[in-house]
């Protein structure tokens, strides 16, 4: 190994992995821990340029972030990386803090990989043992070992990944993957992080098929039973163990979906008529609106959405008639009376949908 | 530019000056490129070079700050005499070129979400033991305008130093107070003990400073004014009075009194009484607001004085009077901020705030 600046000063031995090394320093300037990973670019100079232009590109909350480089050849470099204090995922297994524990730390994850995604590149790597949650909580992910751009040069010879987390097309010879590949990657880590270990399944060479509704039948300790996952979430996750890469969803589908899941029954709607604020939310989930003869609409919260649950007469929300089944947009004014009266014949009702910011 | 560097000053052999951002009190800022890297960076240069061993100090406390919510430290270098802090360059500007200094105040939904992003990024400095101490509108960068992309705070190292200023400033009485730049723009926001008692202010320092700067946001100007006759009624303990428009229109008295009731405990005189950062984030994370993108437009038309028109780069948007928070008077020509949800024949837009033209 060649010595590094100075100011960089190990403060503990050098893990090697497979194709690179990390050590541990101390920045001597800014007097902050540092992790420096050496690349040695013998066979594999592309994946060492690519794994660079990856994190340089990234602009994430949830991806570690490059603070100096070291050149010390062409073909060997020192990436100086933040050093996130704490365990990985896969050293620190608990089990997950309640449904909401387990939908945030999947939600960070999920939003990680898909900045990844947003700009073209594939992770290869996702699992427990490379994401690290830091000490306000914030998950990063980490180790791009074998990230490369998708696209169509996104084709490798051999085996590259790690069991149990690897997609099965990445077993084919001359394997071709796209960015599903990560999204395997992150429905093996959705399992593992719920139960501290994979099935048989997945841990076969080259993985089988899970049962279908595998994820319906987990549980989340909470008190003394646990509590299922929701059905939608069930569906993504299963998907995302699909055996066709086709099948499985985008990763920013799985995000949004979890993002939903997360402020499930904390939304509120403040609806004003004449003047005088009520609330509609998860302690008071339906509303009738009425005006006289003229039309009426019964508004109602399932935890995710506003929507109409019945209506007659003349509705309008946001200057369009209404049905049963609609559901509310974000803002909008209901007008009970048609466009076509008088406007002092009509009344309206502002409905203001908002929920808490996931923030972290 | 200002300052000793011009375009294409190379510092350090690696960073390329290419433009000058801005310049406060106490250093020069310029944007530069990481030739090294080849990325831009933020990079800051003290205005007094007496000052540098102070600069690296500030350097290494802004360093031990690893946030989402906080701007991060790359590097710090010597070249020559000259010192250099290098920061993630934030595209953006601050909160005071950005919103503050054309709309005097935000709705209370962006409102509450700079109080949320703000008080993470400061509880996340307190965790790591680090008090800003110079908290202001010009230490607060905003990504994406009113959208609010990003809100990250930046200068927690430069916070030491500034105090230095401003306890000679606060020593030498209230003529050294006005003449000093770094503690005339600190000055609304500064906690009394940062005035009585420079030397020995902690975390509730920036509690009330990120209170007062709420106070701003909410009800378009500082809580105890500006220049000499902020300090006297800073220290004078006495509660400033909320404008009436905080509360007069339903559709935002509920959040706004939220909001300002935390902003109001943030302010008070003895720091034991004000809440932790974590409080506030805790209070923030349960609060509902909205987070859509914001666009810009002019007033078109208003009927009845009711409802009317937004012209925007795209087609009108719909607006009904009472979705208009603030002070100013909603008329023809008035230049507004909105965000905009679907409709029929026109999107709705809610809620909608009068800014001043845009300066050409
Ligand atoms: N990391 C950064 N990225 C982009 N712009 C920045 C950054 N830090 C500071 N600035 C800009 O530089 C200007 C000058 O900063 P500074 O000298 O600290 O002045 P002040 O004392 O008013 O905060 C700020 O108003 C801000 O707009
Ligand atoms: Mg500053």
């Amino acid at each position: 190994m060649r010595t590094l600046p100075a100011r960089y000063q190990p403060s503990g031995p050098t893990v090697h992995g497979g194709m690179s090394s990390v050590a541990f320093c101390m920045d001597k300037v800014l007097e902050r821990p540092v992790a420096v990973k050496f690349l040695q670019a013998t066979t594999h100079r592309r994946r060492m340029d690519d794994e660079l232009a990856a994190l340089l590109k990234m602009r994430s909350k949830h991806v570690v972030q490059i603070y100096d480089l070291c050149k010390f050849s062409d073909n060997y470099i020192g990436i100086i990386q933040e050093f996130i204090d704490g365990k990985d995922l896969f050293e620190s297994f608990a089990p997950p803090n309640g449904i909401d524990g387990y939908y945030r730390q999947l939600w960070q994850i999920a939003s990680g990989i898909s900045d990844i995604h947003a700009v073209d590149v594939i992770h290869r790597d996702i699992k427990p043992n490379n994401v690290k949650i830091d000490p306000e909580g914030v998950i990063k992910i980490f180790d791009f070992g074998l990230a490369r751009d998708a696209g169509p040069a996104a084709a490798t010879v051999g085996f590259v990944g790690t069991p149990g987390f690897a997609a099965p097309e990445l077993y084919a010879t001359a394997a071709k993957f796209t960015s599903a590949i990560d999204v395997y990657a992150f429905g093996a880590t959705s399992l593992f992080m719920a139960t501290g270990d994979l099935t048989p399944e997945l841990k076969a060479i080259p993985p089988a098929p899970l049962p279908t509704g595998y994820f319906g039948a987990i549980r989340i300790p909470t008190g003394k039973n646990g509590t299922a996952l929701s059905a939608e979430v069930v569906r993504l996750l299963d998907a995302c163990l699909a055996k066709n890469p086709n099948d499985r969803p985008a990763i920013t589908e799985v995000r949004d979906a979890l993002a939903r899941h997360l402020l499930f029954d904390r939304h509120q709607a403040l609806v004003v008529f004449r003047g005088s604020p009520s609330y509609l939310n998860a302690a008071n989930r339906a509303i009738a609106l009425r005006f006289g003869t003229v039309g009426s609409v019964d508004i109602a919260y399932d935890g995710l959405k506003f929507a109409v649950t019945a209506a007659s007469g003349e509705v309008y929300i946001n200057n369009r008639p209404v049905a049963t089944g609609y559901q509310l947009p974000g803002c909008c004014v209901v007008a009970l009376g048609s466009p076509a009266r008088r406007n002092n014949e009509r009344v309206f009702i502002t409905f203001d949908v908002s929920h808490p910011e996931i923030v972290v | 530019m200002s300052g000793p560097h011009g375009a294409g000053d190379v510092i350090d052999g690696r960073y390329e000056i290419r433009s000058d951002v801005g310049e406060g009190g106490m250093q020069f800022v310029y944007a530069a490129h990481d030739k090294l890297i080849g990325r831009m960076v933020a990079l800051k240069t003290p205005k007094n070079k007496s000052a540098t061993k102070r600069f690296k100090r500030s350097a290494i406390v802004a360093a031990k700050v690893n946030h989402p919510n906080v701007a991060k430290t790359l590097d710090y270098v010597r070249d020559g005499t000259n010192r250099y802090l290098i920061e993630e360059l934030i595209e953006g500007s601050d909160l005071q070129d950005a919103l503050l200094h054309r709309s005097g105040c935000l709705d209370p939904y962006s409102a509450a979400k700079v109080f949320h992003h703000l008080a993470k990024g400061v509880a996340a400095a307190h965790h790591a033991g680090v008090v800003h101490r110079d908290l202001k509108p010009t230490n607060v960068m905003v990504v994406g305008g009113y959208s609010l992309n990003e809100i990250k705070i930046t200068d927690f190292g430069i916070a030491k130093m500034a105090n230095e200023e401003l306890i000679e400033a606060a020593e030498g009485g209230t003529s050294t107070m006005t003449t000093s730049q770094t503690a005339v723009g600190a000055l609304p926001y500064m906690a009394p003990e940062a005035i009585e008692t420079p030397r020995a202010v902690g975390s509730a320092a920036d509690v009330w400073s990120v209170g007062a700067m709420m106070f701003h946001l909410l009800s378009g100007a500082p809580p105890f004014g500006t220049g000499l006759a902020a300090v006297r009624r800073i220290l004078d303990g006495t509660p400033p009075p909320t404008p009436a428009f905080l509360t007069a229109n339903p559709q935002f008295a509920s959040l706004a009194k939220e909001l300002m009731d935390v902003a109001l405990q943030c302010l008070q005189k003895n720091p034991d009484d004000r809440p932790m950062a974590d409080e506030i984030v805790t209070l923030c994370g349960m609060l509902c607001y909205s987070i859509e993108p914001r666009a810009e437009g002019v007033i078109r038309r208003i009927d009845y004085g009711a409802y009317g028109f937004i012209e925007t780069e795209g087609p009108d948007v719909f607006f009904h009077t009472s979705s208009v928070y603030g002070p100013r008077l909603v008329q023809v020509g008035a230049n507004v901020i909105f965000a905009s949800y679907d409709g029929g024949g026109a999107r709705r837009a809610h809620p909608v705030v009068v800014v001043d033209a845009p300066q050409a």
